[in-house]
């Protein structure tokens, strides 16, 4: 008996990407079918970072294919390849960046930073190549939480090096300036200037994403970093605290005023967790970032609790998902990360929001 | 928001700029109408009623729009005019609401004795931000 690949196309329209929600062949993930009597050989190419549930995959395509055509032999290769986000032919996007991940929020002191180093290493445990660009110039926390010191190599005369460390590469104003303690006391202009010169003259090497933790507000280097690059999505993360999810909503509004996709919120800080008892408490309140993402229809991505040791190891330069890999806390991370690769996937080969086409005619 | 672009036509000759929109909308504004309504705060002030009224811009030219994030455009005029930022949503509205609003600049026009002729007029002394001008 043999097999055609209409067959195997067939068979695999009926098995759903527990990730994406969406079966394999409409999600465009099956290449390379190869029919060899009663062998059948393909490849699933998952659009998103996916190293961890590769051989899940694997053996769920396998099981589900030898099911639905008796008697064949199957083998089957997974490997995930990130897609570019869409944008017009011949339009700037930063060199060597596919995607761009803006992580904001409206109020300081929430855990923007935090969160932001621990969504991009859990991307890049999943086997991304991750960037981390540290936009707020007042007060860059990346430094201390990748746990970089020293000053990036300049190329030439208009290029640096990014630094790197745990698998990203990162830059931040914090890696220009000469102490933990001098203020950068500028203006709007020289701020905005600053943040182009970050993301633009930075020779980021073929990243699948550059993370950009921007800072509180709805101001100058938001409304830039929306302005002159296109943003493929951005993260809101916030507190449950009544006063957090007011500014929040305003960050939420001002992406959607310009045209950049809200790919969800991250509620940080939603319980306690007693380092003493263990008991868990709702401090700021509960069911905060559930009611915001209601009532902007878009999709809570994950919850993190108040925890010791996240600030503990972030503060040391080594954030959860690298110090303590399989914990509970990593795992929210991971699967934060995991919604976001998803939908941001999902968003990049959206051609709707792309620049549209000029043309010039001499009529 | 209202619809996203698909395609921009700049038409030299005849001085239109011809919008599609993913609804299949489509409008054809002239470039004396866009350079007339800027959004930009030189035209439109910093508050109600400090609007500049522009006057003699009836040959104005396109020079080129640029993207703006992918929520807007920048038109770049000839007369060296290029601080408004126009949003899809701007443009929609400017072309839905086309006759009234042109017919509205031309009463303003009229009042304030200023002419579409470039070179016709100096311009009135209106509101702005002082008198100096304003190009934030």
């Amino acid at each position: 008996m043999s097999f055609s690949e209409a067959d195997v196309q067939g068979a695999l329209k009926n098995l759903i990407d527990p990730n994406t929600k969406k079966d394999f062949v409409s999600g465009k993930s099956v290449k390379n079918i190869k029919i060899d009597g009663n062998g059948v050989s393909l490849d699933i190419v998952l659009g998103y970072p996916a190293k961890s549930v590769w051989g899940e995959t694997r053996a769920m395509v396998e099981a589900h294919l030898k099911a639905a055509l008796p008697g064949s032999s199957v083998s089957v290769n997974v490997t995930s390849k990130v897609v570019q986000h869409a944008v017009q032919h011949g339009a700037k996007l930063v060199d060597g960046v596919k995607n761009i991940i803006a992580v904001a929020s409206g109020k300081g002191g929430v855990g923007k930073s935090t969160t932001a180093v621990n969504i991009a290493l859990a991307l890049a445990a999943e086997g991304a190549r991750v960037g981390m660009l540290d936009a707020d110039i007042y007060g860059p926390s990346q430094p201390t939480m990748l746990g970089i010191s020293g000053q990036p190599d300049t190329v030439g005369d208009n290029f640096m090096e990014p630094m790197t460390n745990h698998g990203l590469q990162a830059m931040s104003i914090g890696f220009l300036i000469g102490s933990d303690d001098t203020p950068m006391i500028w203006r709007g202009p020289m701020v905005v200037q600053a943040l182009n010169q970050l993301l633009r003259q930075t020779r980021w090497d073929d990243l699948d994403y550059l993370v950009v933790d921007l800072p509180p507000g709805t101001g100058d280097i938001q409304l830039s970093l929306a302005q002159q690059v296109p943003v493929t999505g951005a993260v809101i993360v916030t507190t449950p605290q009544d006063i957090a999810l007011m500014d929040a909503r305003k960050g939420l509004k001002m992406f959607e005023k310009v045209g950049v996709k809200i790919v969800g919120i991250v509620e940080n800080m939603s319980t306690h967790i007693c380092s003493k008892c263990g008991h868990e408490e709702h401090i700021f309140g509960s069911g905060g970032g559930e009611k915001m993402c209601a009532d902007y229809n878009t999709e809570l991505l994950g919850s993190l609790p108040l925890d010791i040791r996240i600030r503990e190891q972030t503060d040391s330069g080594k954030p959860t998902v690298v110090a303590d890999p399989d914990g509970q806390v990593a795992k929210v991370y991971k699967q934060i990360a995991r919604r976001i690769a998803v939908k941001v996937a999902q968003m990049a080969q959206d051609r709707s929001a792309v620049f549209p086409k000029v043309v010039v005619q001499n009529t | 928001m209202s619809g996203h672009p698909t395609e921009i036509k700049l038409h030299q000759q005849s001085r239109l700029l011809e919008i599609t929109f993913d609804d299949d909308v489509c409008y054809q504004l002239p470039y004396e109408f866009l350079r007339v309504y800027s959004p930009s705060a030189e035209v439109r002030g910093h508050g109600h009623g400090q609007g500049v009224l522009q006057l003699g811009k009836k040959n104005v030219g396109v020079l080129e729009v640029l993207p703006v994030g992918s929520y807007a455009m920048k038109i770049v005029f000839d007369d060296g005019h290029d601080s408004g930022l126009y949003t899809w949503e701007y443009l929609y509205n400017l072309g839905k609401h086309q006759a009234e609003l042109w017919q509205e600049y031309l009463d303003e026009l009229a009042a304030a004795g200023g002419s579409r002729e470039p070179g016709s007029a100096p311009e009135p002394k209106k509101g702005g931000c002082g008198s100096g001008g304003c190009s934030h």
